[in-house]
């Protein structure tokens, strides 16, 4: 025993490994994803004078009153406010090819006449129109800060998406509150959130009746002309959410989408001519009409396609600006320029975090000179930003002074060439202005000065966005070092368990590749997986890797177990009915596994490229049949799939029925729920729907941890008596779910069956609610693999490795991962089953749900474990009465929690260098990034899968071996 | 050619030697080689351009001589007369189509009605690799099927000759599908082109291999020749 591990130690060795791991991956994604480098504090009047080398704390500013504040800022910046105050309208979702088109072509032609006053005003150039381009994440907070900081926003701001904080850092709106403004925000409560105790007046709007498309919208425009009416704000914004809605419910080319539109249209309308062009009112306004992100053909968001990331910048003013520059300007921008711009219009100091640039043809109607000044200004503030991020970078008014020419390297580099770029910029201008006054026509001058300065805004403004990829190397390392050292436990530990279990069999094989053939490839099966994750576009179709694996897989199994027709010679159809069953069981299984995993790939045609594609559920929602009638039809099989499972128990254990009439109530209120209300449009989120949804949780959550709790409690135990008399019954051997009448423990395997029966039938039910419709087959078809592979698994004939079989299952349940539709962009995940059931918003609750459906497949596959541990171990039978119940307990759960954990931990250390590989590929954000939450995702799932199954199969251990050792004492 | 190759066939003993082998692998050789000419010369197309077409004209060409070939070497020779051979061999495709056909389909092969030609003309081509000799050379024989194809134990000149390039045309068809799924947006990552040119090239290395295993003067001889 000295080699072996006890159970207590391999218990304790998981536990650290687990440990290393968690902290390993806590360290590395701190590390490795931007945490912004961000400037403290806010910009002041510091920010109208030249950077210098010591700041200077203006403490006197603060005390300032606002007017005075105003008047001290108009004066140092030289620029007067062209506007007095600013109409914010935000429409959620609305991508820019809508309202400007795509490539110089307008927008088609509905979408045109959905908007008529709109185009209106683009035609006679009194709106603006520009491509905002957001940066990936493409979710609704992190572009909102985006847009009023002008920063690049941290990758991780998505995983904070549903916990909205308050916005800390420099910004316009509190730049706008330092001088006064009230403020009035009606619409997406997100505002509220980031922006507490700033308005006047308020009325935010939830964004989480996704389905909800015209209530949300009508919440805000009541406001509108009591507002416009009204003369005391200053900022006015508007968050419109409906359309954003439409998107996810119908996608881009949604029926509602067009009223939508006119809608919005009529807004646009309302506002302009009721306050822009009203001739009562003394205060200039400007209308801003953004959109904080575009979206997808299905009307998702989140990822970085051309359609997600194109988002709209209108300017409505007063009169046309389209007289100077018409065509000469690129209407495409990034969406952090909106920051500086607005700063600069309205006369406040740009956010110091900022690194966007004016937007060139927004100021035209200044001066030349305070044109030039406003450029300035902005290349002022973004050296500010350099001289934070380059280390070295020389400080001072003319911070560049000290270089002539010699050359340098990295940040030496850097620093030259934006030296160089400002100092050109910064001596025309000085040339500019000194030889003013002496010149009458100076346009030819002023563009060169005007190029000058965006040559060195736009290269500072890559740079600083791409700076964000800069990572802290020791703590990246020390994360990866950690993990591996977790693997590497990990693969000891697995690998101690495998040499003790087997060490008796090896003699057995012979020739490693027609025995081994299965586990070779289940090896291989990672290493492919691992190779392939370095290739961009096989991680935005990895479906595919695990569909193409997993049949493989089960044909090789197939060809295992044809290997066995071979014992009679005179094989015939006939013989193989009668006598053969249990390769006949095999085979058909097999034949399941690969039929339903075939129709499982069809079902969705995910990852990125092929969308487009037809697939299954495409087919079923646009031949327009019914789908709530597929919907019931599947969630009944299901139900009747595992009452028959339960049933190859025997009927005449009360603890059976008691059970199955449980589950059969719980199924019964699942089935109602769908009836009533799933599809019906028109009351999505009533009451009785949401206290129905609540029932249904309550029900399935009591009748699971009751059953588990109890079942080893009233579990009846066996004589060993009755157990040898079972055993000469070897009929029932013939039987492919009867078990227990070979085992010693069968009191632990049955209560086991049970338990796992109710975890993966309350799984499989709550994921009938949660899902959308169209996945309800795509469950029960996981179900059915999960059945037949354990009908395969249960025919023990084979030499077949228990951990081949256990990674068969977990990939078994990462392919289903990919069947429900979900791929490494986050653009996939379900939000609008999220909010199944929760009547008032809670973070906590939502994260939970979107979890439970993400990763509905995997972690059934997972509870599986407990069925399949109670399945297979048939053998577990020691011979002495003093058994060591750690070494049972290590032999029935060393494998099925330990193969899993290691599997998971290879691909995330493999993830995790990839990340580290890529992390100057093009694709960082877009692809590799999303690919690593996901991971960290799985990483979560797992471990929460493992605990569940090794703290339930210990539960009922315990609990047995007491009761037995108590009626041991009483006979 | 053919008729050639029968003649050379009916010199030969039914443990063929390396030579004869060697002969019969290098006509499949060009038989593939005149098919892919004929496509190109006198119908001039090629797998790209229309696959389902030049996998058609290259199962006309290779299984009428795969069939004849291998019927020669039939195991059950008392019983089995030459055309009986021919007869299950022609069996036999049908058969294979159906098997690779499920295989193909299940490993993720378009369905749909545009691609039925392509299936069916794939797996026509597949069945002539792999179930077609089988099927000539030992009938429904369900332990030699057995030995080759679920235990992969191929024992003397003629289950190399048959097993390992059977094996080779499926394991190249299953590598030629890996590039199907990235973006390169090239004509010929569409099914079935590149899962044919998997399997012609595995088929080809394969027949060379065989060679290589079925003797230990095997070596010997392909390197002289």
């Amino acid at each position: 025993m000295s080699s072996s591990l006890t159970c207590s130690r391999l218990t304790l060795f998981t536990v650290a490994a687990i440990a290393f791991q968690i902290i390993g991956l806590s360290f590395f994604v701190f590390g490795f994803f931007p945490v912004k480098p961000a400037l403290s504090g806010d910009s002041g009047s510091e920010s109208f004078r030249a950077p210098t080398c010591y700041s200077m704390g203006n403490e006197s500013e603060r005390d300032l009153p606002p007017y005075e504040l105003q008047s001290l800022y108009q004066e140092l910046s030289g620029i007067p406010p062209l506007f007095d105050r600013l109409i914010l309208m935000v429409i959620d979702g609305l991508p820019a090819e809508f309202v400007l088109g795509k490539d110089e072509r307008p927008p088609i032609k509905a979408l045109m006449e959905a908007m008529p006053y709109t185009q209106s005003l683009l035609a006679n150039g009194i709106a603006k129109g520009y491509h905002a381009k957001a940066a990936p994440p493409t979710v609704t907070m992190p572009r909102l800060k985006a847009m009023v900081s002008g920063a690049i926003g941290g990758f991780l701001d998505v995983a904070f998406n549903f916990n909205t904080q308050a916005l800390l850092d420099d910004n316009l709106l509190g730049q706008f509150s330092k001088l006064g403004w009230k403020m009035v925000m009606c619409g997406d409560e997100t505002w509220l959130k980031l922006f507490p105790g700033f308005f006047m007046r308020h009325d935010g709007v939830s964004s989480f009746f996704v389905k909800d498309t015209v209530e949300v919208d009508k919440n805000v425009s009541r406001h509108l002309s009591y507002e416009l009416s009204k003369n005391d704000w200053s900022l006015l914004i508007l968050h419109y959410l409906g359309l954003d809605h439409v998107g996810h419910t119908g996608g881009r080319n949604s029926p509602l989408m067009a009223p939508k539109l006119m809608e919005m249209d009529e807004v646009v309308k309302m506002i302009h001519a009721g306050a822009i062009m009203n001739p009562d009112d003394k205060k200039r306004t400007l209308l801003v009409v953004v959109s904080d992100h575009g979206m997808t053909e299905n009307g998702n968001h989140g990822g970085s396609s051309y359609e997600e990331t194109d988002s709209l910048l209108l300017f409505i003013g007063p009169k046309s600006h389209a007289t100077d520059f018409p065509s000469i300007i690129s209407n495409d921008v990034n969406q952090v320029d909106i920051a500086p711009t607005l700063a600069l219009l309205f006369g406040v100091p740009i956010p110091k975090n900022n690194v966007g640039v004016m937007i060139p043809g927004v100021i035209d109607s200044l001066k030349d000179m305070q044109q030039l000044r406003a450029l300035q200004l902005n290349s002022w503030q973004l050296l500010r930003l350099l001289q934070k991020q380059v280390p070295g970078f020389p400080c001072g008014s003319f911070p560049c002074d000290g270089f002539s020419g010699d050359q340098g390297y990295n940040s030496v580099d850097i620093m030259e060439k934006f030296c160089r770029l400002f100092l050109r910029a910064a001596v025309l201008h000085d040339s500019w202005i000194s030889t003013e006054l002496s010149r009458s026509d100076s346009r030819e001058d002023k563009s060169g000065i005007i190029a000058a300065y965006y040559e060195f805004l736009i290269n500072a403004n890559q740079w600083l966005s791409h700076k964000a990829t800069d990572k802290p190397s020791t703590v990246i390392v020390f994360g990866v070092m950690s993990m591996i050292l977790s693997f590497l436990i990990f693969s000891t530990a697995i690998y101690s368990i495998i040499q003790e279990i087997y060490s008796g069999e090896k003699q057995l094989s012979n020739g490693i590749f027609t025995r081994h053939l299965d586990e070779g490839f289940s090896l291989y099966v990672i290493f492919i997986l691992v190779i392939s994750m370095g290739s961009s576009s096989m991680v935005e179709e990895e479906q595919y890797i695990w569909h193409y694996l997993i049949s493989t897989l089960n044909m090789l199994l197939l060809r295992k177990t044809v290997q066995f027709f071979e014992k009679e010679s005179t094989c015939s159809v006939l013989t193989l009915f009668s006598g053969r069953e249990r390769v006949c069981i095999r085979a058909s299984s097999i034949f399941t596994l690969l039929i339903t995993g075939r129709i499982l790939r069809g079902w969705h045609q995910g990852g990125v490229n092929w969308t487009h594609l037809p697939d299954i559920s495409k087919w079923l929602e646009q031949s327009g049949t019914d789908l709530q009638l597929i919907q019931l039809t599947a969630v009944i099989l299901t139900i009747i799939l595992s009452l028959f499972s339960l049933s190859v128990l025997g009927r005449r254990m009360k603890i059976v029925l008691v059970v199955g009439f449980n589950f059969l109530m719980s199924g019964l209120l699942v089935l109602y729920h769908i009836v009533k209300y799933q599809h019906n449009a028109s009351l999505p989120s009533s009451n009785a729907a949401i206290s129905l949804a609540q029932i249904i949780y309550a029900t399935l959550g009591v009748s699971t941890v009751g059953s588990v709790l109890a079942v080893p409690w009233i579990m009846p135990i066996q004589i060993s008596k009755a157990c040898s008399s079972h055993r000469n019954h070897k009929s029932a051997v013939s039987h492919p779910f009867k078990i227990g009448s070979q085992s010693q423990y069968p009191e632990l395997r049955y209560s086991l069956y049970i338990i796992g029966w109710v975890y993966i039938g309350s799984w499989c039910l709550l994921q009938s609610l949660l899902q959308q419709p169209v996945n309800s087959v795509v469950t029960l078809l996981i179900l059915m693999q999960i059945f037949a592979s354990f009908l395969f698994f249960s025919q023990g004939m084979l030499q077949q490795k228990q951990w081949v079989e256990v990674a068969v299952l977990y990939y078994i349940g990462m392919a289903g991962h990919f069947a429900l539709g979900n791929s490494n962009s986050l653009a996939t995940v379900d939000v609008a089953g999220a909010f199944i059931g929760i009547s008032n918003y809670s973070a906590l609750f939502s994260g939970i749900l979107m979890f439970i459906i993400t990763y509905a497949s995997p972690t059934l596959l997972l509870l599986s474990m407990v069925m399949y541990i109670s399945i297979k171990n048939q053998d577990i039978a020691p011979s002495s009465q003093n058994v060591d119940s750690g070494y049972v307990l290590k032999r029935i759960l060393g494998l099925p929690s330990l193969v899993p954990l290691t599997i998971n931990s290879i691909l995330l250390i493999a993830y995790t260098i990839v990340l580290i590989l890529m992390r100057n590929h093009l694709f960082v954000w877009s692809v590799f990034s999303p690919k690593y939450l996901y991971a960290c995702a799985t990483t979560v799932c797992i471990l929460i899968g493992v605990f569940i199954v090794a703290t339930t199969v210990t539960y009922a251990y315990m609990v047995l071996a007491l009761r037995k050792k108590y009626e041991r004492l009483h006979e | 050619m053919e008729m050639e190759k029968k003649e050379m066939g009916c010199k030969s003993s039914t443990p063929i030697s390396v030579t004869e082998a060697f002969f019969l692998h290098l006509i499949c050789a060009l038989g593939l080689a005149l098919a892919f000419w004929i496509a190109r010369y006198i119908y001039s197309t090629d797998l790209i351009s229309d696959p389902s077409r030049t996998l058609f004209l290259i199962l006309v060409v290779e299984c009428p001589i795969v069939i004849l070939l291998y019927s020669r070497y039939r195991t059950d020779r008392h019983q089995c007369s030459y055309l009986k051979a021919v007869a299950r061999g022609l069996l036999g495709l049908p058969a294979g189509v159906i098997i690779n056909a499920f295989g193909a389909i299940v490993l993720g092969a378009p369905i749909g009605a545009q691609y039925f030609l392509k299936t069916l003309n794939w797996s026509l081509v597949m069945s002539s690799f792999n179930i077609v000799p089988s099927a000539c050379v030992f009938g429904s024989s369900w332990r030699d099927w057995q030995r080759l194809y679920a235990y992969t134990k191929p024992n003397g000149t003629i289950d190399h000759m048959i097993c390992i390039p059977a094996h080779g045309a499926i394991i190249g068809a299953w590598f030629g599908a890996w590039p199907m799924p990235l973006d390169w947006e090239r004509p010929w990552q569409e099914w079935p082109i590149c899962v044919s040119y998997g399997a012609i090239l595995g088929y080809s290395i394969a027949m060379v291999a065989s060679l290589v295993f079925s003797h230990p003067r095997g070596l010997h001889h392909v390197k002289r020749d």
